[in-house]
């Protein structure tokens, strides 16, 4: 790969100025769709981008009693946590810019670093609400991380290969849904949880602990929290459409899928009351790894 | 700070502003991780010297006042005081003035828990709840406005009487409201009573056992959901509810859901009453005339609201303006019942439980209690009270230096 083509691929295509204008309209998607179900108007289409260019402008406030590194280096670790793991995945329903054996395991590992930095970025803080915030996003951590990370690897296992381009090369002739339904599901609500959305937002559950752990963000680091946070939801997206929905052949199929998904992430969003923590970590380690462990226990048998 | 058990305790402060308080209210939770351990609460932050500002209104404009002692149940204020005028004055307003008045109440009444169970929805997480049940509580709020001018603060009645008659337009209108709040009612009781999410929230939180309600003295729905008896419709009836009587609505389990049912099921008893008394709304006159000095005495009258009993004393000494008012409304009584509810519950249950008695913090408000945090003088020699001759002092000295 050239200097040119890799500084495209950081830059503008897939990851940068794509990665980021489709997170931030992904956002507004989840955000219009909920609205609609709840009968509200719901935000414009460039709102996300509004608050984004809003935030930035805004004053960066360091509360007493942070360790300012920290502080100011969460919010772009957790960032480019996102966007280097946009290199690995089949964006736009073309091949991955990047590969290597084994790269599912690090882009899962790239998507956790999002949660971690804000775990502490809470712990960072001595606001009593990002404390508990804080512990809440980690012990969420430990509970949809697990499942999620079996409900994936069992299609690695079906394809028989660690490498994402070769698992989508899989997923595209079979639509392994049909076989591993199970899986999807887990892996599905397991974004949601990741992406802490109702019924999984206990860690940010406003009138309890106000924001939770990014109570004593403002400006710039929240900025960045939230660009993760919509680069996350499109990430997320892709891979699961492309492991379990036939894979993604060309951005069209790729807007489709990842579109039927994200609608029936918002329908489960406004379904659901918020779920304590105790009863999401209760709701993960009892039911979904054990519908997980089934569908393994399946795959193995057939 | 020393290392003592107390400096170790963590405190999650809720209020002044937070957002899940809609009106300053001070609330402090000890936690041990999630359980929280142990709850103060400090109120006083809204307080605005109503009863004060009373003495030194004539009568009539007393019953602006009084309206704006709360936003949501403006009308039972006004209701509670011009009977207490009346009564002092030892007349009696037209059956069909009484008749209007409850009609008035129990619009509000419905307003009101439509407006609590949207609230209670938002903290449990249950946005869409919330939403659809503010939706649906505009249709009563047009109602309101098409019979009274007003969304809020209706102003329905005068000394003596209602201001406005309910015209049979006005009753198709209502009815027609109510129909479709009905069907709509019974959805969400099906929600309320089916959403396995949702239980999972309300189901064994925050129960209250009869004694307990009894012994803190809860009122409204809130003990009506503990089985205690207690609603004032009924006990005593006043105005038109001796003529069209109520069937309390109890609950034996004393939990949220418990709160959410009995709600809801009041809401279908409103329904049912404010038809029966539209299909038979006494003829007559609207009001009676009343004399612009009230003869000197006291009096008492307690009127059953959306949250409880609410308590009004009048004293009147033969003049045009009254001598003392005293309002005690419903929240003040329930309020001990959060701080000894929460403890032992999860931190994520407290706004649920402080929803379920469904707080109206200013008018609840009666003094204003000042604390000395550090007990003692502040860094720039001043003592962190002030009298107002001092604060007057510091600001010109302030003003000064600039």
């Amino acid at each position: 790969m050239s200097t040119l083509s890799a500084l495209f691929a950081i830059s503008i295509f897939p990851g940068g100025l794509f990665l980021l204008s489709s997170g931030l309209l992904y956002e507004w998607g989840n955000r219009k769709l909920l609205a609609l179900l709840q009968n509200r108007v719901g935000p414009r289409w460039f709102q996300p981008l509004a608050d984004t260019i809003k935030l930035l402008a805004k004053e960066e406030v360091i509360p007493t009693g942070t360790n300012k590194f920290l502080f100011i280096g969460l919010p772009m670790v957790a960032l480019a946590g996102g966007l280097t793991a946009a290199l690995y995945v089949p964006l736009a329903g073309l091949a991955p810019s990047a590969s290597f054996d084994g790269d599912l395991i690090m882009v899962f590992y790239l998507l956790s670093l999002l949660t971690l930095c804000m775990g502490l970025a809470g712990t960072n803080t001595v606001s009593r609400f990002s404390l508990i915030g804080a512990t809440r996003t980690l012990t969420q951590v430990f509970s949809y991380e697990a499942p999620f990370l079996l409900a994936l690897l069992g299609v690695a296992a079906a394809a028989g290969s660690w490498q994402i381009s070769n698992i989508t090369a899989y997923s595209g002739q079979h639509w392994l849904i049909l076989t591993q339904p199970l899986g999807f599901l887990v892996a599905l609500i397991g974004l949601m949880g990741k992406l802490e959305m109702p019924p999984f937002d206990a860690p940010e559950a406003h009138t309890e602990i106000v924001a939770g752990a990014l109570t004593e963000y403002s400006g710039r680091g929240l900025a960045f929290f939230h660009l993760g946070k919509a680069i996350e939801l499109v990430i997320g997206l892709t891979l699961i459409a492309a492991f379990f929905l036939g894979g993604l052949s060309n951005p069209l199929w790729f807007l489709i899928k990842t579109l039927a998904l994200l609608f029936i992430m918002v329908v489960l969003q406004a379904l659901l009351a918020r779920l304590r923590i105790d009863q999401t970590v209760g709701l993960w380690w009892r039911y979904g790894v054990l519908l997980v462990l089934v569908q393994w226990l399946l795959m193995v048998l057939l | 700070m020393p290392d003592t058990a107390a400096s170790k305790r963590f405190t999650v402060p809720i209020g002044p502003q937070h957002p899940a308080l809609k009106e300053p209210g001070h609330f402090e939770f000890t936690v041990d991780g999630e359980i929280v351990t142990n709850a103060y609460v400090r109120l006083g932050y809204a307080h605005r010297g109503i009863e004060k500002a009373a003495e030194s209104r004539n009568w009539v404009q007393n019953l602006y006042l009084l309206e704006r002692v709360c936003g949501i149940c403006s009308h039972i204020h006004g209701f509670a005081y011009s009977l207490a005028v009346e009564r002092l004055a030892n007349i009696e307003a037209p059956p069909r003035a009484q008749a209007i008045r409850v009609i008035v109440a129990e619009l509000e009444r419905i307003h009101s828990h439509l407006l609590w169970m949207g609230v209670s929805a938002h903290e449990a997480g249950f946005d869409t709840l919330f939403m659809y049940s503010w939706r649906d509580r505009e249709t009563i709020m047009d109602v309101l406005e098409g019979l009274t001018g007003n969304r809020v603060n209706y102003s329905a009645n005068v000394l003596g009487g209602v201001k406005f008659d309910v015209t049979p337009t006005q009753a198709d209108i209502i009815r027609k409201g109510l129909t479709f709040l009905e069907e709509r009612t019974k959805h969400y009781l099906d929600v309320i009573m089916h959403d396995t999410m949702f239980l999972q929230r309300t189901r064994g939180i925050g129960v209250m056992t009869r004694s307990q309600a009894e012994v803190m003295g809860a009122l409204g729905p809130t003990a009506r959901a503990s089985n205690v008896q207690r609603d004032l419709r009924v006990e005593a009836p006043y105005a038109a509810y001796k003529d069209f009587p109520v069937q309390m609505v109890l609950d034996t389990r004393g939990d949220l859901e418990a709160r959410f049912e009995v709600r809801i099921n009041e809401l279908f008893e409103s329904y049912r009453l404010i038809n029966q008394i539209l299909d038979n709304l006494p003829e007559g006159e609207l009001n009676v005339r009343v004399p612009r000095r009230i003869p000197a005495g006291e009096m008492i009258v307690r009127l059953e609201a959306p949250r409880g009993e609410v308590f009004y004393f009048i004293k009147s000494n033969g003049t045009d303006k009254l001598e003392r008012l005293k309002v005690r409304t419903p929240t003040i009584c329930n309020m001990t019942s959060v701080v000894r509810l929460s403890v032992g519950h999860q931190l994520a249950d407290v706004p649920m439980i402080l929803a379920g008695i469904d707080p109206c913090f200013s008018c609840n408000d009666r003094t204003v209690q000042i604390r000395q945090a550090d007990g003692g003088a502040q860094p720039n020699g001043l003592s962190s009270l002030m009298s107002w001759e001092e604060l007057r002092q510091y600001a010109i000295r302030k003003y000064e230096a600039r």
